[in-house]
């Protein structure tokens, strides 16, 4: 080779230059030591006064009578209201955060999330469908699927939102920014829209329902309903490292990613469904929560570059993170009333959301 | 062996490539040229297997239309003119994507090292930690080129001949560059695989093209060696301005000298 030598002392010099590798792999460890100790504040933070020392003492200990760390009231609070909480947390801010991480490389667009282009309101027209009219219209969907029903909606609603976004915003392989914000306006109307005759028809046990889920919330958390939404989001979670390559691929266009090798219609279409599951069954259980999607892997990327291989993972354990953050604060800033969680990611995300634009104008082409 | 049988494309009902028909060859250049608009992209994106296409096509005796992804990716890489990206990858993350089909061809151990060895090749020696998006036009594409190159690092896999089908790669690179990768191109002929790359520049095709292939209107006017092809009849014809093909003196390579458009 006739490089040999030139190559050779470049390597020398430069072995690990553009190579974010490393770097990401501290910063994904970081994250799951960080994950670890939001998860154990949010377990001993609250009304009650469990705290962290008893709760692990409990773990080691176990439930042996007489010897328990904890009194039978603590454990019914840790158990049963605050570990569900936790887990739906980490759960719901896993899947978030990895949807929108997922959906900017298919959209190859740093701006995609699924709350800002209407997937997130397509899913909760879905829902709103279920919780409305699962005693009339859709009573043997609901009877045959039981709690399954809501996020199976949930889902129905947002992969049709998806895959009509797609369509309209997508021409030969590239996606035009400016169609897809405007197409998911577009998208998001209608479904709130449908929602809204939904609403208008609900009666007001109902209503009370819809008011507190739409604003997206944590509360309510139970084994229940992360036995009905849990294995979509870990499946759906599960699906998305599969993706990683094919979306860096995807990152230099559908063709190019094409001729390396990439199948990418397989490839986008798995994206759809796994993000519309994801989104779908989060929404079903805490409503709207906004900006995680576009948040978390923006950070991420000024950490660890794009490459979607770290992303993914980093962006699962940062979301979940920073919705267990977000809970803390929606617990206790109006105690001992509670805040919807919605309402904290997007007083946050939004400002965010704005400042990327600033950061961005002249680079993202709208 | 590429094979192509009275290759027709249609985008949108009007019929951009119409009735093509040719074969390669490893171990040749092939040059498409011909004005703009005269179908030469959409030609070499139906070879890549971008768009669909009615006649027929095989690579080394395979059908292309039944190829999947990653078959084709083992044989041929692709080019395009100008790619454009919105998120913050380093050069070097961008080449490594060459490596994605895992069919380089280079010896074990030696893949890792690919990608600088690549960018050396194109002349980006040190660029591997820069950001593409901060890069100059020229530098992304040569950046390109390395990824492709790291693709089909060995010409021949198997015993089979690989492909390079590059779509304008000297385009916007200055006069030194434009001969560094027509000099790859032509090393990566030489060591027995086969390029197929659309030109502008009807000098540099006549010094590196052992075929060109000219395209007029969707169809090829003409094909065959350089001394066949390059005369001032069929060049004014095609390209619909006054030209002048000369021989140069210390060879049998013709010059192609445009004349005042008036």
């Amino acid at each position: 080779m006739v490089d040999q030598s030139i190559a050779g002392a470049g390597t020398m010099a430069t072995a690990s230059d553009g190579d974010r590798s490393g770097r990401a792999r501290i910063v994904i460890l970081l994250l799951c030591l960080g994950l670890a100790i939001a998860v154990m504040l949010s377990l001993t933070s609250g009304a009650s006064d469990a705290s962290a020392v008893s709760v692990v003492g409990d773990w080691l200990v176990g439930a042996a009578p007489g010897n328990a760390a904890l009194s039978a009231r603590d454990r019914l609070i840790v158990y049963d209201i605050r570990l569900p909480r936790v887990i739906l947390g980490v759960l719901i801010g896993a899947a978030l955060a990895v949807s929108g991480a997922v959906m900017q490389g298919l959209f190859r667009n740093p701006l995609a999330d699924p709350g800002l282009i209407g997937v997130s309101a397509g899913s909760s027209l879905g829902a709103v469908a279920v919780i409305v009219l699962g005693a009339t219209a859709l009573a043997p969907m609901t009877s045959v699927l039981g709690t399954l029903a809501l996020p199976l909606a949930a889902f129905c609603g947002g992969l049709a939102t998806t895959l009509v976004l797609y369509q309209v915003a997508t021409r030969h392989g590239q996606t035009s920014v400016a169609t897809m914000l405007l197409a998911g306006i577009a998208l998001a109307a209608l479904a709130m829209a449908l929602t809204g005759i939904l609403i208008f028809m609900a009666d007001d046990r109902q209503l009370r329902d819809l008011t507190f889920w739409q604003l997206g919330s944590l509360a309510g958390a139970t084994w229940q309903k992360i036995g009905s939404v849990g294995p979509i989001i870990v499946l759906a979670l599960a699906a998305m490292p599969f993706l990683a390559r094919g979306l860096n691929a995807l990152a230099l266009g559908e063709a190019t990613a094409g001729h390396l090798g990439i199948p990418v219609q397989r490839l986008k279409y798995t994206a759809i469904i796994g993000v519309s599951a994801a989104v779908g069954a989060s929404v079903a259980v805490s409503g709207g929560i906004g900006f995680v999607g576009i948040v978390v892997p923006h950070l991420l990327r000024l950490a660890i570059g794009p490459d979607n291989r770290y992303l993914l993972p980093a962006s699962a354990l940062l979301g979940a993170c920073l919705l267990l953050l977000a809970d803390a604060v929606a617990r206790t800033i109006v105690a001992p009333a509670e805040l919807p969680i919605g309402i904290v990611t997007a007083i946050a995300g939004a400002p965010f959301f704005l400042w990327i634009l600033l950061r961005k104008r002249g680079v993202v082409d709208l | 062996m590429i094979e192509a049988r009275d290759v027709s494309v249609a985008i949108g009902g009007k019929r951009i490539v119409a009735n093509v028909d040719f074969d390669m060859r490893p171990g040749e250049i092939a040059a498409i040229v011909g004005p703009n608009g005269s179908g030469k992209t959409t030609l070499l994106r139906a070879l890549s297997g971008d768009l669909a296409y009615s006649g027929e096509v095989t690579i080394n005796g395979r059908d292309l239309s039944v190829m999947k992804p990653v078959e084709a990716a083992t044989m041929r890489a692709v080019l395009p003119q100008a790619t454009t990206l919105s998120f913050p990858f380093t050069v070097r993350e961008i080449v490594r994507l060459g490596l994605l089909g895992g069919c380089s061809g280079a010896l074990p151990g030696e893949a890792q090292r690919l990608p600088e060895r690549a960018l050396a090749r194109v002349d980006l020696d040190g660029f591997a930690g820069r950001f593409y998006q901060e890069l100059s036009g020229g530098e992304q594409q040569r950046v390109q080129l390395a990824r492709v190159l790291c693709q089909v690092w060995a010409p021949v896999l198997d015993g089979k001949p690989r492909y390079l089908f590059l779509d304008e790669p000297v385009s916007s690179l200055d006069i030194k560059h434009q001969l560094i990768i027509m000099n790859i191109a032509r090393e990566f002929a030489t060591r027995g695989g086969g390029v197929v790359a659309i030109l502008h520049d009807l000098n540099l095709t006549a010094m590196y093209a052992d075929r060109i292939l000219v395209m007029h209107r969707g169809r090829l006017a003409a094909t065959g060696s350089p001394q066949d092809v390059l005369s001032d009849d069929l060049i004014e014809r095609v390209f619909d301005c006054r030209l002048r093909v000369g021989m140069l003196p210390a060879g049998d390579m013709p010059f192609v000298l445009p004349q005042s458009a008036a």
